[in-house]
């Protein structure tokens, strides 16, 4: 049986290695981020530096504070993929660096992790004040 | 209404959609009614793994589970609803898991057959209506003008033209950012003030279900784009999410036999605590 954990945490490492190698480091994603100035951590830092700080968390390596709060304030905007001079998809670089900083790869996690450990019972909790039986037999 | 399909699609609502039955009802049934079979599909068994990302193997696992059961469905077509979901299918999911399937969002399928659905938009809508518009998942679908689309469709309603956009794909994913989902709703309700808008129209469940408290003392309207495509076309609903969350007590509003069928303890335990949440602002 194929172990997909295992497919998974190698195509993260391959896919982080591609854009690492691909990525310039100019700072122009981070210049575009509507989550600079609300992340104060990181509003005063350097652009060129912070993005150097991502591609060394795509590369395995510890990554500066300053790129481990720039990835995990990103909160899916996109907009860095349009202002990247390079053509990159930059939305999933700092995909790929929030997943590393939250410890995907079984890593010790860099940042604060949050998770509704209810989420599952949350969800059924509510199918069964808004769906019928048969809904929820048909649909869940 | 309902028209012999020539097109038969899984619609993967996602996950926490289950707060909103009537929006999966709605859905299904518009697309009925433009030729489009669809067999709703989500919850904890489709998920696609975002949930629990935090750890590759439990993510993983799950997300090629659903991707194997959409395979075994045999339909050429996932039709999705959350960009959560949908992203994580085309960066994640199927790149580990082969898809015998083409993914698409519901806008993108609307937009597809927008003339069949122009027929069926004959019920005024009287509404100034401002797109609660996110900046992210445009550059994979472009929502935040396919919708006003589809919604400029409708007799009688009106987009207003703003330049709101707010962070992230959808609230969830500021929610957790101290201050962030505040600082939006205020944004928000000053574009209403400025555009002159009388409804706030929501494209995602998440923004939904964070926004419909701002109706509380405001004369405004909070609704997602699918109500008010029912609207135009005669389909009865009720926002019963809206109604709760608003209600001055959310178990008299639903009534204690409901609660009682569907769990007392976990209505109190994983329900009642987020249906008694104050307003962000």
């Amino acid at each position: 049986m194929r172990d997909t954990g295992k497919a998974l945490a190698s195509y993260i490492r391959d896919s982080s290695a591609r854009l690492a190698e691909a990525c310039t480091a100019c700072g122009e994603c981070y210049r575009a981020c509507p989550m600079v100035s609300p992340i104060l951590a990181v509003t005063d830092a350097a652009p060129a530096a912070v993005m150097a700080g991502i591609r060394d968390i795509l590369r395995d390596a510890p990554g500066t504070a300053e790129a481990i709060a720039f990835a995990g304030a990103c909160v899916r905007s996109g907009e860095c993929t349009q202002a990247c001079p390079e053509n990159l998809d930059a939305a999933f670089l700092m995909r790929l660096a929030l997943l590393r900083v939250r410890g995907t790869l079984g890593d010790a996690p860099r940042i604060a992790v949050n998770h509704d450990p209810k989420w599952s019972a949350r969800v059924k909790a509510f199918a069964r004040l808004t769906m019928s039986e048969e809904e929820r037999a048909e649909w869940l | 209404m309902a028209v012999t399909p020539d097109a038969n699609v899984t619609f993967w609502y996602g996950c926490n959609m289950s707060r909103h039955g009537e929006i999966v009802r709605l859905v299904t049934h518009i697309l009925d009614a433009i030729g489009v079979s669809a067999a709703p599909t989500g919850g904890p068994g489709y998920c696609c793994g975002s949930p629990l990302e935090a750890n590759a193997r439990i993510a993983a696992g799950m997300a090629a589970r659903t991707v194997e059961k959409f395979n075994e469905a045999g339909r050429d077509t996932v039709v999705t609803w959350c960009p959560s979901c949908h992203m994580n299918m085309d960066d994640l999911m199927a790149p580990v898991t082969e898809a015998a399937f083409e993914t698409l969002h519901i806008t993108q399928l609307l937009a597809a057959r927008r003339e069949r659905l122009r027929l069926l938009l004959v019920q005024p809508v009287e509404a100034r209506v401002l797109l609660h518009a996110h900046y992210g998942f445009q550059g994979r679908v472009p929502v935040n003008t396919d919708v006003p689309m589809l919604l400029g469709m409708i007799p009688g309603l009106t987009m207003v033209d703003h330049n709101l956009r707010v962070p992230g794909h959808m609230c969830s994913a500021i929610a957790p950012k101290p201050g962030l989902l505040a600082q939006a709703h205020h944004e928000t309700m000053a574009a209403m003030e400025e555009s002159g808008a009388d409804t706030l129209v929501t494209i995602f469940h998440s923004c939904h279900r964070e926004a419909v408290a701002l109706e509380r003392g405001r004369p405004i309207r909070i609704v997602n784009w699918i109500h008010l495509l029912a609207e135009a076309i005669g389909l009865p609903y009720t926002d019963e999410y809206k109604l709760w969350r608003n209600a001055e007590d959310p178990r008299t509003a639903i009534g204690a036999d409901r609660i009682t069928a569907s769990g007392d303890i976990a209505f109190a335990q994983l329900v009642e605590p987020e249906l008694r949440r104050p307003p962000t602002i």
